[in-house]
């Protein structure tokens, strides 16, 4: 059926063209720019990797002034702070995401998932100063305590700033709980209507469903958010700085100042001026754009392993 | 298909932008120069605003400075992107080195870096060199420590755990702290040393002399170390240290400036720190702006050098009014005849810029 193409059909065609194309160029750009960066990243770290070598990331020294770099207590701050994180804000997100999705009507669970929605985008430097005036003396408090307790005596005198692992942990678990608990809603919202409502006439209890039929459906998206929450934690930069104490030394317990990977960077880049000791700063921003893109990946696997099943 | 149209157009009128942008971003200088650039410390950065907004009513020539740090800034003028450059601590040789040309170290104004701290009744207290590297080193942890208490008789000092913060971030301000340990403390020159950033034994950091005054003020028993102007800003008592000829002085505009007033090499690329004039508080410290010693290069015209030149005099003479209003001490006149001297020796094509 050879018809004559209209002439609108043809101007339809000119546009879809012109979309194509662009997109494309768009979505070339994007990746080259990803790329650009990790070849620059490897190119302006070369100092860094030509003084220490791989040693770089287990050795703990970090001094400017004898120009001695290891990556070690950054990269224990971030996995540390991120996985902690993860451990605590992960069952507030489940439940919240469960209520949300069964329990709660839905008057009361369309507010609630917009106040969510307004925690997750506030800008981090709030929840920092926030974090800074409020969660850290409560934790100089429960660490005075806490040292009393174990009848440690360093713990109490050193314990006073609050300043530390353990609040960077908290805020953070705070700070990525809007964000895991509603990608967890969202796939729970999916689940097929037929699956709880055959669970249901079978005489399960509403505990019964969520548990093994709502749960279960959602094993491997829930896996995913809660990587890509943990992506989140280990990249936050201004809110850990403001709490973390910025120590550059391997901590020896959780109330110790210790450091990140994007907080050291943050904190010691402007005045960096020694070629060596710029480029060891660039090391560690290559050492987390790996982790940052190791851990999408695994997001992206368990995800689309998940939609599969 | 309606929507995929409209948002084509609204794609490659987008594209189309980001090419333009990036197409024009290359601007050439105009002939008559109205404008100069510099980017370095944030320290200075109140004054050098105010004294760049006054020069512009004054001159008619603008002034950009972005304070994006030392380190930006010594970067900057390496490549060659500014006029000048502006550092709270002068260029070590390597750093000279990687300049390929000689660097004229001009200072602007004296800084002070003060010692505050957060105990009860907020009693004005006296430290000398050995107790505060102590006290950074971590060996001394209490305040009723008899080392502080002998300094201070008469105020009760509580038994109290110390807690020192720190800068976190690289700054001009920790430099100059850690280069008056170094002098007054073998074992702090020996243990940690001096520089922007450096390792610290003791302590937890905050960012800028906010995060640092904010630790404090939060803290009991906290000491940490924040630049005069920020401590008298935030009303927050602080320590007169014991100088080098042996006298308790607290830190004011007027001894930070004595601190400069001593005999100072011609190049000025020094530390002032422990200074030994009778009347400076130990830890002051000038700031310095950058600038080529040869201005021709990279295509540079004897107007710029000029304006420049021009810049540099005003800023030394007339700007220096501008100093003590802002709470930054003004340079002593012995080291104003220095740096004129200095900017006057400044060459375009190797002869002196008329």
């Amino acid at each position: 059926m050879a018809v004559q193409p209209s002439r609108s059909d043809r101007r339809e065609l000119v546009r879809e063209r012109a979309f194509t194309a662009a997109g494309l160029t768009a979505a070339v750009a994007l990746v080259t720019t990803i790329l650009l960066f990790l070849v620059q990243l490897f190119i302006t770290s070369r100092a860094s990797r030509a003084a220490f070598g791989l040693p770089f990331l287990w050795r703990s020294e970090w001094n400017p002034v004898t120009e001695q770099f290891g990556a070690l207590p950054m990269i224990i701050g971030t996995l540390i702070t991120g996985f902690g994180a993860l451990l605590i804000s992960t069952p507030f997100a489940l439940g919240i995401a469960i209520f949300l999705a069964d329990y709660a009507g839905k008057k009361a669970a369309e507010p609630v998932k917009y106040l969510i929605g307004l925690l997750g985008g506030l800008p981090s430097v709030i929840f920092g100063l926030w974090g800074l005036f409020v969660l850290v003396p409560i934790v100089s408090r429960f660490e005075v305590w806490f040292g009393k307790l174990v009848g440690s005596e360093a713990l109490v005198s050193s314990g006073t700033t609050g300043v530390g692992l353990l609040a960077a942990i908290l805020l953070l678990a705070i700070m990525i709980l809007p964000f895991s608990a509603s990608l967890i809603l969202e796939s729970l919202l999916v689940v097929p209507m037929e699956l709880k409502e055959g669970a249901l006439a079978l005489g399960a209890t509403k505990w019964d469903t969520i548990q093994n039929v709502e749960l279960p459906y959602v094993r491997r998206s829930t896996v995913g958010a809660l990587v890509l929450s943990l992506g989140r934690a280990l990249g936050e930069t201004m809110a850990v700085t403001m709490v973390i104490g910025n120590g550059m030394r391997l901590p020896h317990s959780l109330f110790d100042p210790a450091n990140t990977l994007a907080s050291a960077i943050a904190n010691q880049f402007l005045e960096a001026t020694s070629p060596v000791y710029v480029a060891s700063l660039v090391q560690l921003a290559l050492i987390l754009f790996v982790i940052a893109i190791v851990i999408n990946i695994a997001a992206r696997v368990i995800l689309r392993r998940g939609v599969l099943q | 298909m309606k929507n995929h149209s409209g948002l084509s157009v609204v794609v490659v009128g987008l594209l189309a932008i980001a090419l333009a942008l990036s197409g024009c971003s290359s601007g050439n200088q105009p002939s008559a120069v109205t404008s100069l650039s510099g980017a370095g410390a944030t320290f200075p950065y109140p004054l050098y605003s105010k004294m760049f907004d006054t020069y512009d009513g004054v001159t008619g020539v603008r002034v950009n400075y972005n304070s994006i740090g030392s380190g930006g800034g010594i970067k900057a003028l390496t490549d060659k992107t500014v006029d000048f450059g502006a550092s709270d601590a002068f260029l070590n040789d390597q750093e000279e080195a990687a300049m390929g040309a000689p660097v004229l170290h001009i200072p602007t104004c004296v800084g002070a870096v003060v010692l505050s701290y957060n105990l009860d009744g907020s009693p004005s207290l006296k430290l000398d060199g050995s107790v505060t590297a102590n006290i950074f080193l971590g060996t001394v942890t209490k305040w009723n420590d008899p080392s502080i208490a002998k300094l201070n008789p008469g105020v009760s000092l509580p038994d109290l755990a110390i807690t020192v913060v720190h800068r976190s971030d690289g700054s001009g301000t920790t430099s100059i702290f850690t280069s008056y340990l170094a002098a007054v403390s073998t074992a702090w020159k020996t243990a940690v040393g001096a520089g922007k950033s450096v390792s610290w034994p003791a302590g937890v950091g905050g960012k800028g002399n906010d995060g640092v005054a904010g630790m404090i003020s939060q803290t009991k028993g906290g000491i940490g170390y924040i630049e005069l102007v920020y401590a008298e800003q935030s009303n927050m008592p602080f320590a007169s240290l014991k100088n080098a000829s042996g006298r308790f002085v607290a830190p004011s505009l007027a001894s930070s400036a004595a601190a400069a007033a001593v005999s100072l090499p011609d190049d000025l690329r020094v530390v002032i720190v422990d200074s030994p004039a009778a009347d400076a508080y130990a830890v002051s410290a000038f700031t310095w702006i950058l600038v080529y010693k040869e201005q021709n290069y990279a295509g540079r015209t004897l107007g710029q050098a000029q304006a420049l030149k021009k810049l540099l005099i005003w800023m030394l003479t007339d700007g220096q009014a501008i100093n003590e209003g802002l709470s930054y001490a003004r340079l002593p006149a012995i080291a104003v005849t220095k740096a004129l001297a200095l900017v006057d020796s400044m060459t375009y094509g190797g002869t002196t810029i008329p």
